[in-house]
């Protein structure tokens, strides 16, 4: 209890402190959505693993300590469901009394077979995969396809831990370099560092795709494309949003040491140009210390209004800062890409936003967690007002710039005056991390203001036609908006938006 | 006040042996190193005014940290002001230009140290000491207290450093005194109260990493292993601290709290058909059965349930087995070498330290292990 009074001390500070940075301002994001929180019960240490919505509406969330609850949002009574369960970081409902949860041990069904509100049954799913012990290998998930096949993330191992005596799995020490100097995260236990794929009535897993860090984040959207979000540092020079599909691999090398097909050899060591090559590329970065630093769920707006006018786009937590982001996708030259804002920043919100789930009213909960790294502990609920919020609704690439979409009808002198377009760009090397460089340090290469040379404004002002001096594929396209404003003078919630151009309009 | 004065020596003599070295030129010294998980080892110092201080920082931690000390009060204006550097943050060090940043010091790689020399202030008050790198800056932080009496606050109830650290230096210096036990046990693990039997799947010593710990009545404890499908130890005194595990972004098993008096070395307990054969195992989860856990396994796809009870006396662990539809001779192995327990079985043959039962009897059967050193070893008893 005292810990979350001198929580929400600091969180009260922070939030002060942010507002007094921008006092004339009106806050129209508050005006679209406002950000709730909920109390949790007494003695919870609430770091939440996962949230998800009933079947009747409750909302059930596990916690690292090994609980899972339920919590009625009517009547704000949390009851206690599971315990006693190894850090379960996914939770997906099957009803009202049963669960799957990705705990670190196993993917366990738990269910309440004799009706008293308490689980009786803790099943095991599937546990077909290694553990070495090592405190980073959380996992990630479950998430359903619509052929019922569950997916889930296996994360490498730190750098910053050992392996326990005994294992579970096949050990491969080519999964790791121990390089003094370099830091890299590593895979000694099959699948580390994998996507994978459990077809229903199985307990084996297929290894689905390879190439992962620390893949805190699975999610559909709703034409079916799987999502995969991953942390910046070694290998990953800054956070990633993945389009995942069967047999691809998304750049980390550890993992490749289980890929069946791998001819031998410490992967990390490979020739740079060949893993390269065979890696697909990020459908989204997360610009370190600009937009993202720790990605965590993807969740598809499936509210279909409900939520704002955002509907089928991604919202993805951030660990790092009081932020959930806002993921648009569109497909280029037949692969999917696109560009990232923040959704809500600040406002009451906390760090450490690890899940999301969508309530039957539309409203978007989140869960927040620290584990040691910088976050915090809790859950809070982000409401949307009815009120259309002021924002850029998509950016899309064309031939020759971008088309921004708002929600609102813009104010003509300020969307044609070029001063409020400021575009840069840049790209990430892709690499093994240099000796002695910090876990978090990301170098932005080629940093290059671009000038934009044309605006055209659609006749309903909701659209701006931008011409760029040039379009490079490989990079980052980061846009500052000046004081563009909506007919009532009114500005934009977020002026930063990052599109991560990998083709061009063919 | 015994409490708090035994408490400030711990303290005093925690600075005087290791962080706070003063030199015959009258510099104080003070090591502080970055730690994993985002913490200084040191997060609480007492200087003089106007004293000569060279801290001595050093990363031991796998990221990269800053340093910087501010105004008193002015912590988070200088953390969210380096949020705010944005893209720039690297270029700048994440060091904000303020005249609230009284010293700083540029990012340090991994297992790099450098130095900082200064005056400490003359004004007397709590510098804060923070590292700005995004996401660091609200959990990592200390205090440097300027003051002339060098007294300082109850370490349980400063403010000015992290909430983790209000509590644990106390307990970790400390920690034969039974009043930090009972400061312990005071804790709220969990938003109930944990009543024996209940379990934690979590990192324990000896055992695969798929451990299950569960707590027994009477004052006992077991092991079992969901990875090899099998009992591994028990101990009795406690059960487990797992303040540790739950700290996160650490290698670290739950500790075991009392004394192991028992230790299972048997790879395959139960052997279905050919005894020499290796099995196939496979852990299928657990039902609880009156709040006991009900091991469920498979040894060659015959389904094993498995559910450990203490004995009635507390002087052992009974297991009782099921396997309903055995259809050859099943087999039990234990410790039977083991002279400090006595084994009462309520089926089956010995043959050769094995338990060799008919299929019928393997549908029900009881291992019930009586501990001589429970029974004769009362010194490690409440």
């Amino acid at each position: 209890m005292t810990i979350h009074l001198k929580l929400t001390q600091v969180f009260f500070a922070c939030f002060l402190l942010f507002s007094s940075n921008s006092p004339a301002n009106t806050d129209p994001i508050n005006k679209a959505y406002s950000v709730q929180t909920i109390q949790t019960p007494p003695g919870l240490i609430s770091e939440t693993g996962g949230l998800a919505f009933l079947p009747d509406g409750r909302l059930v969330a596990c916690f690292i300590r090994g609980e899972i609850m339920i919590y009625t949002p009517k009547t704000n009574q949390w009851k206690l469901f599971a315990t006693g369960l190894h850090e379960p970081l996914g939770i997906q409902v099957i009803s009202n009394s049963e669960f799957l949860v990705m705990q670190r041990p196993e993917l366990t069904r738990i269910k309440d077979t004799d009706g008293d509100g308490l689980a009786d049954v803790y099943e095991k799913v599937t546990d077909d995969f290694g553990i070495s012990g090592n405190y980073h290998e959380f996992n990630y998930g479950p998430v359903k396809d619509s052929k019922g096949n569950q997916f889930i993330a296996l994360n490498t191992a730190s750098q910053g831990g050992s392996v326990k005596p005994e294992i579970r799995g096949a050990l491969n020490n080519l999964g790791r370099d121990m390089t003094p100097g370099i830091y890299e995260m590593y895979s000694v236990v099959p699948f580390r560092g994998w996507v994978m794929k459990l077809v229903p009535g199985t307990r084996k897993l297929q290894p689905y795709a390879s190439g992962f860090r620390s893949p805190n984040g699975l999610g559909f959207d709703l034409e079916g494309n799987l999502f995969v979000t991953d942390n910046q540092s070694d290998w990953v020079e800054t956070s990633t949003l993945y389009h995942v599909r069967e047999g691809k691999f998304y750049g980390h090398p550890a993992s490749l040491v289980w890929n069946k097909d791998w001819k031998g050899g410490k992967p990390v060591l490979s020739p740079l140009d060949e893993l390269d090559k065979m890696r697909t590329k990020a459908a989204v970065l997360f610009p370190q210390g600009i937009m993202a630093n720790s990605p965590s769920q993807p969740l598809c707006d499936v509210t279909e209004g409900k939520f704002g006018p955002f509907a089928g786009q991604l919202f993805v937590g951030e660990m790092n800062r009081a932020r959930i982001i806002r993921v648009m996708l569109e497909k280029v030259d037949g692969e999917l890409q696109g560009a990232c804002i923040p959704f809500i920043d600040g406002h009451g919100l906390r760090r450490g936003n690890n899940r999301l789930a969508f309530a039957p009213d539309g409203s978007l909960w989140v869960g927040q967690i620290a584990f040691g790294w910088g976050g915090d502990q809790g859950i809070q609920r982000i409401v949307f007002n009815g009120d259309l919020p002021n924002d850029i609704h998509t950016m899309k690439l064309t031939k020759n710039g971008f088309d921004l979409t708002f929600t609102q009808a813009i104010e003509k002198a300020t969307a044609l005056n070029p001063e409020n377009y400021k575009f840069r760009h840049y790209y990430y090397k892709y690499q093994r991390k240099p000796k002695n460089q910090g876990a978090d340090t990301s170098v932005q290469q080629d940093i290059q203001e671009v000038s934009v040379t044309g605006i055209k404004i659609s006749a309903d002002r909701k659209k701006v036609s931008l011409k760029m001096a040039a379009l490079k594929a490989g990079y980052v396209y980061e846009l500052k908006l000046g004081n563009i404003t909506n007919t009532k003078a009114e500005p934009l919630t977020n002026k930063l938006i990052c599109y991560t151009l990998n083709k061009l309009v063919p | 006040m015994m409490h708090n004065l035994k408490v400030a020596i711990c303290i005093f003599s925690y600075f005087l042996c290791f962080q706070y070295v003063k030199a015959q030129n009258s510099v104080t010294t003070i090591k502080i190193s970055a730690i994993s998980g985002m913490q200084f080892d040191l997060v609480r110092f007492s200087v003089k005014p106007n004293e000569q201080i060279k801290i001595v920082l050093n990363n031991m931690d796998d990221m990269s940290h800053n340093f910087l000390i501010t105004k008193p009060g002015k912590r988070l204006d200088i953390v969210n002001a380096a949020l705010k550097l944005e893209e720039r943050g690297p270029r700048l060090n994440y060091i904000p230009a303020s005249p609230d940043v009284l010293w700083s010091v540029s990012v340090i790689p991994a297992n790099q140290s450098t130095s900082l020399s200064f005056t400490s202030p003359s004004v007397p008050g709590a510098y804060p000491y923070v590292c700005t790198i995004p996401g660091h800056g609200f959990i990592m932080y200390g205090v440097m207290y300027v003051s002339t009496d060098g007294i300082l606050p109850n370490i349980v109830t400063d403010l000015n450093i992290p909430p983790s650290r209000r509590v644990e230096k106390l307990l970790s210096i400390n920690s034969n005194s039974s009043m930090d036990h009972e400061k312990i046990t005071l804790q709220a693990q969990h938003p109930y109260e944990s009543v024996s039997p209940y379990l934690y799947r979590i990192f324990m010593e000896d055992a695969g990493p798929a451990a299950i710990a569960v707590s027994l009545p009477n004052d006992l404890s077991y092991c079992w292993d969901a990875g090899t499908c099998r009992f591994r130890y028990a101990w009795s005194g406690g059960f487990v601290d797992n303040t540790q595990i739950w700290k996160g972004h650490a290698n670290v098993n739950a500790k075991i709290v009392g004394a192991i008096f028992y230790r299972d070395n048997t790879l395959y307990p139960i052997l279905v058909g050919k005894p020499e054969q290796v099995p196939l195992i496979e852990f299928r989860g657990y039902s609880l059965v009156n709040s006991y856990p009900e091991f469920h396994y498979t040894v060659n796809d015959i389904d094993v349930f498995e559910l450990i009870i203490p004995r009635d006396d507390g002087k052992g662990l009974i297991r009782k087995f099921r396997i309903p539809e055995a259809k050859d001779d099943v087999w039990f192995t234990c410790n039977t070498e083991s002279a400090s327990v006595e084994y009462e079985v309520s089926a089956g043959t010995w043959v050769n330290g094995k338990l060799k039962l008919s299929a019928d009897e393997a549908k029900s059967f009881s291992v019930n292990m009586l501990n001589y050193s429970l029974v004769y070893n009362n010194r490690k008893k409440k």
